[in-house]
């Protein structure tokens, strides 16, 4: 620790420490513009120049390490001099366009000008200007207002991992941007919004559309990917405007992913259901909900049955809605409910992990020395936790993934590129090379597995490592043999020392088994003494009544197929839900509209165990009603008892009461049942869910669906394997899986192993394909 | 003392005399009275009466949505709601000054940077529905357009006090 | 990662090329192989006509594993690369203080006046581009210019025209 005196006040200091870490701490205020806290130090705004006694001019307090007995003066007059002329050359070639800037009102250079800048400039010459290049659908730029930070710069590089935008040119002629026209892809990419300090870079869809001074900010939690960023709603006139992020150093530090910042144009999407409407002889009417409520409780007390009932819930539903979800369901006298829609093997049930999570923290990831993933493509599905393995990648972690496809990683790390059969030896041979034996079906597998090169390198990393962690993905929870994977996977970590977690997919997928939205688990995660039928058979043996919470047929459900002819042959779908779509209008026989993201308050438990509240932000669109009070109703409608909350916060608060001392725990049993459900003949579907499908409320932000990650739906096939099935030189061809075709391009991918096609599930043009990984065949058109 | 003088003063009328003095004295002298509306008051140029707003020559609204006279205004008249247009420039689309909210302080005038929106010197109006209190963005344009030769030699004139 | 995927370097350049840029590679150590980036663009551009195309810059990009905007950066910053076709013979005059104050303006006068183009543009026989550049590093002999590789001092008008006829 060093002393230092600012402004004649005494400071302590580590030493090696920027000036500008420790004003800051102390609150002292200096202007910057190219330092930021979680960027490299560049010092080239000039911007921070304060006095330092002793040296003979001022200094950059960005790029000045603390020293024992320094002097410094921020608002010394030859400190604020410097920072004066600093500003006027700034000034020299911006084009002071704020009452058209979106900027305007909360631009650091605005505020830095009026605090340090002069009224009027010296320079008389013509001010430069910079043509703007389209970066893609998510960001405005306008490079005449650049002030050459590299914030951007330095982001792409540093955070994003992916080095798309540079300085070219020089002296004057210096223009940031691209270079060539190039879209930005990065799926963090919208975080150099909030780091411009200028408009040269704002948000492409809320452009013009209201101004800073006119927002109201209030806290929320993202409800996409199970990492729970906490962002900032801005809102106006009952609109979320826009999104941003709430700086939390133990989750998303200050950043988000694209997915959450943009998703918010999905809630004014012309699919939004904002009436309850009843099916009347083929015909939706609208209908008030009274009418409609009173319809769906005489509807499923009429299926009188309990087993006949089944209640499918998204993960993206709030806590309070999974509890109140599974209190309606239990309270009918069924087990049936299920919020693992998208899991292609249940076989585990009742041995797996009742309150499985990450293993850790998150803010922990970037310390681990090595990681496993098995069937995970985290920077697209979970982009925050993914930054975070890029951090331990970068300083030398030794990452390997298992995956039925190649990944673009912006790390180094070893991948393994195998079908999802190889996916199981794959992960089998791992656990042999550590010697690890395992019972039950696992030590059938391992038992014939091959410790080869690739296994022992993985196995000796994760040995080697003093924090590693062996995490499952959501490729791995939807493949054929999950059960027999995630065995594995525990027996690799065990035997490695490893820690083993989950990756989850949704923002609730970790809180909805604490809400007992499970047929064998009741809330707290406790052991059912009666059990359910799981989500798969509930559909493979169709139920009378369904009620739907927040799952769109057709792009929610692990085998679309299945969901269609289930609902289809159902007496009664009582469907609660955001957006509708033609799928839904044809499965469901009463919509009722429930608030979506923003709307509601509610409770999400991120994948490392957190429970974050977060209150309506706006009120729910039209007449849609929050799902907890919904569901109330529906509960008071069908006599239950104890269902008469007057607030979410007191649904919470009942379940954090039955949750008290349960502890997050990935201890795995033991499957005996070794058939590998993957293994197929002929071609096999990879049938991930890219990121932009993720929910009703993405999949219709318009904006994000223009991106690069949003590719329309299409038949992805190695070069080798089109050959074979005689599609090489052809633009569509129609895949066939369980008996339903659809037509869809092809599309030539070198990053598809052998005997895979990959056709991504949640897609406009797959709602009538069969499972997420089965058997396909394809034709030409 | 005091109380005599106040007695015999309104005994006799005394205040009541010099009022109709002061009356007819003014009686023969030059009249102020302005016969409206045959005859109209001169109007300063930097009159605040109803509101416009104005194109450039070219034809181009002046208004670029930027938002000032909305923050700055007192009375919270002013609504305005903006998205690009196709050309991709920023514009209005909608613009609403509530005339029975207006307190006419010429606030948005000043903080105009593009000189869009201004109080001209029209005063005399009138709405028959209640509706019809709100200026509405075509009424705007309109006002300007009719205006607008009137607009700019105000503009002129009171440059220097700018 | 970042960089430009290709399957086989061994499909970038010709043989001579990727010969050159290696030597140039060894000069450093092995994971600071951007460093022969300047190098190598000057290589790319002299096999190419004394100019860099984008793709030729992509090429570099991927043969050092660099990303694509790292080159750009570097190419646009320096004014030895070009990065529109030039002519046969490019002219750059230096303007800088030393020749300016040794009335360098003549001597763009002159050659503008006698080749019929502009500072930056190219002869429509294509084989004269005049080009304004900083300190060349010869200011003892201002006014100066470079015509490919070799440095002309002491300019008048006089001395310019003779160099200019003989040149091919």
């Amino acid at each position: 620790m060093v002393t230092i005196e600012v402004n004649g006040r005494e400071l302590k200091a580590k030493a090696g420490d920027m000036l500008i870490e420790v004003t800051d701490e102390a609150g002292i205020d200096i202007p910057r513009f190219c330092y930021h806290k979680k960027l490299s130090i560049s010092a080239s705004c000039r911007q921070c120049l304060v006095e330092v006694k002793n040296a003979p001019k001022p200094l950059p307090a960005c790029a000045t390490p603390v020293m024992e007995g320094m002097k410094v003066f921020t608002r010394s007059p030859l400190a604020l001099a410097a920072q004066k002329g600093t500003m006027e050359f700034l000034l020299i070639n911006h084009p002071l366009d704020c009452p058209i800037c979106d900027q305007g009102g909360e631009c650091e250079l605005q505020d830095v000008a009026v605090a340090c800048g002069s009224d009027a400039s010296r320079f008389v010459e013509g001010k430069r200007v910079v043509p703007a290049k389209n970066i893609g659908p998510l960001i405005a730029t306008e490079m005449t207002r650049c002030i050459h930070c590299t914030r951007c710069v330095r982001f792409g590089e540093e955070i994003a991992g992916i080095r798309e935008m540079g300085a070219t040119g020089r002296g004057e002629h210096m223009v940031i941007g691209t270079y060539i026209e190039k879209s930005i892809d990065s799926e963090l990419s919208g975080n150099i919004i909030d780091l411009c300090p200028v408009g040269a870079l704002t948000s492409k869809p809320f452009r013009f559309s209201a101004r800073a001074w006119e927002l109201t900010q209030v806290e929320g939690v993202a409800p996409h990917d199970s990492v729970g960023s906490n962002l900032h709603l801005h809102l106006r006139s009952n609109k979320v405007m826009r999104v941003a992020p709430k700086d939390n150093e133990s989750i998303n530090e200050c950043w988000i992913s694209d997915r959450d910042r943009f998703s918010y144009q999905g809630l004014y999407s012309d699919d939004r259901l904002t009436v309850p409407k009843i099916k009347q002889s083929g015909e939706w009417q609208d209908v008030t909900w009274e009418v409609a409520l009173d319809m769906a409780a005489a509807g499923l007390q009429e299926i009188g049955e309990g087993e006949q009932i089944a209640t499918l819930v998204s993960p993206s539903s709030t806590l309070e809605e999974l509890y109140l979800a599974q209190k309606v369901t239990r309270g009918l006298g069924s087990n049936n409910i299920d919020y693992r829609l998208r899991q292609g093997d249940f076989r585990l049930d009742g041995a797996e992990p009742a309150f499985s999570w990450l293993g850790l923290k998150i803010s922990e990831i970037e310390n681990l020395n090595a990681a496993l993933l098995v069937g995970s493509n985290t920077r697209k599905e979970q982009p925050i936790l993914a930054h975070n393995l890029r951090k331990a990648a970068v300083s030398g972690a030794k990452v390997h993934f298992i995956n039925p496809l190649q990944l673009e990683l912006n790390y180094t790390a070893g991948q393994q590129l195998t079908t999802p059969a190889g996916m199981v030896q794959s992960l089998a041979a791992v656990a042999k090379a550590l010697g690890a034996t395992g019972e039950g079906a696992a030590a059938k597998v391992i038992d014939k597995a091959v410790a080869d090169d690739d296994a022992k390198a993985i196995a000796s990393a994760l040995k080697d490592a003093d924090k590693a962690a062996v995490m499952l993905g959501n490729i791995a929870a939807a493949h054929p043999d999950y059960s027999i994977l995630c065995v594995l996977a525990s027996v690799v970590a065990n035997a490695s020392g490893a820690t083993f977690g989950f990756l989850a997919e949704a923002a609730n997928s970790v809180g909805a088994r604490l809400a007992g939205a499970m047929p064998h688990l009741l809330p707290g995660a406790k052991v059912a003494a009666e059990k359910g039928l799981d989500v798969m058979k509930l559909q493979k043996l169709p139920r009378k009544g369904y009620l739907l919470l927040g799952a769109e047929p057709g792009y929610d459900f692990w085998d679309a197929g299945l969901t269609r002819n289930a609902l289809e042959s159902a007496d009664l779908v009582v469907a609660l839900n955001t957006h509708t779509s033609p799928a839904l209008e044809a499965a469901a026989d009463i919509m009722l509209p429930i608030a979506a993201f923003a709307e509601t308050s509610g409770t999400y438990v991120n994948t490392a165990g957190e429970w974050q509240s977060f209150r309506g932000a706006v009120k729910p669109l039209g007449e849609a009603r929050p799902a907890w009070k919904v569901l109330r109703v529906l509960g008071n409608l069908l006599d239950q008892e104890d269902c008469e909350y007057t607030s979410s916060e007191q649904v919470r608060d009942e379940l954090a009461s039955l949750c008290e001392g349960v502890m997050p725990d990935n201890s795995v049993g033991k499957t005996e049942s070794a058939d590998l459900q993957s293994a197929v003949d002929g071609l096999i579907r990879i049938g991930d869910v890219p990121p932009y499908a993720l929910d009703s409320l993405v999949r219709r932000a318009s904006a994000l669906q223009q991106t690069k990650d949003a590719a329309p739906a299409a038949i992805c096939i190695n070069a080798e394997e089109a050959k074979k099935a005689g599609l090489a030189d052809c633009d569509s061809a129609v895949v066939t899986q369980d008996g339903r075709e659809a037509t869809l391009p092809v599309s030539i991918d070198a990053n598809i192993p052998d005997g895979c096609v990959r056709i991504s599930a949640g897609l406009a043009g797959t709602e009538t394909l069969g499972a997420q990984f089965g058997e396909v065949t394809l034709e030409k058109a | 003392m005091n109380a005599l003088t106040n007695y015999f003063k309104s005994l006799f009328l005394l205040e009541l005399f010099r009022g109709l003095g002061v009356t007819g004295r003014y009686l023969f002298k030059r009249k102020f009275t302005v016969m409206y509306p045959e005859e109209k008051a001169p109007v300063s140029p930097r009159f605040r009466g109803l509101h416009a707003q104005r194109r450039y020559p070219n034809g181009e609204e002046r208004c670029i949505a930027c938002k000032l006279c909305e923050a700055t205004c007192p009375a919270l008249a002013i609504t305005i709601e903006a998205e690009p247009r196709d050309d991709g420039s920023r514009r209005t689309t909608r613009y609403d000054i509530d005339l029975f909210k207006c307190i006419f302080c010429g606030y948005c005038q000043e903080s105009c940077p593009v000189d869009a929106i201004v109080e001209t010197r029209l005063y005399e109006y009138h709405f028959e529905n209640r509706e019809d209190s709100l200026m509405t963005k075509a009424k705007l344009l309109a006002m300007g357009d009719k205006y607008e030769s009137q607009i700019a030699a105000d503009l002129e004139a009171q440059a220097k006090h700018r | 990662m970042n960089t430009i995927e290709v399957n086989n370097k061994a499909d970038i350049f010709s043989t001579e090329i990727r010969g050159e840029i290696d030597q140039w590679v060894a000069k450093y150590p092995a994971d600071w192989k951007q460093s022969a980036v300047m190098a190598a663009l000057r290589i790319v551009q002299d096999a190419n006509g004394g100019w860099l195309t984008t793709e030729l810059m992509n090429d570099v990009a991927a043969y050092l594993d660099m990303a694509p905007i790292a080159v750009y950066e570097v190419a646009t910053f320096y004014s030895m690369y070009e990065l529109k076709p030039v002519g046969k013979h490019k002219i750059c005059i230096c303007t800088n203080v030393s020749c300016m104050i040794n009335n360098s303006d003549r001597v763009v006068d002159h050659l503008e006046d006698r080749l019929g183009i502009k500072l930056g543009q190219t002869t429509e026989d294509g084989r004269f581009t005049l080009k304004e550049v900083e300190c060349l590093g010869a200011c003892g002999g201002a006014p100066m210019m470079q015509i490919g590789k070799q440095y002309y001092e002491n300019l008048t008008p006089e001395i310019i025209d003779s160099i200019l006829e003989g040149l091919e």
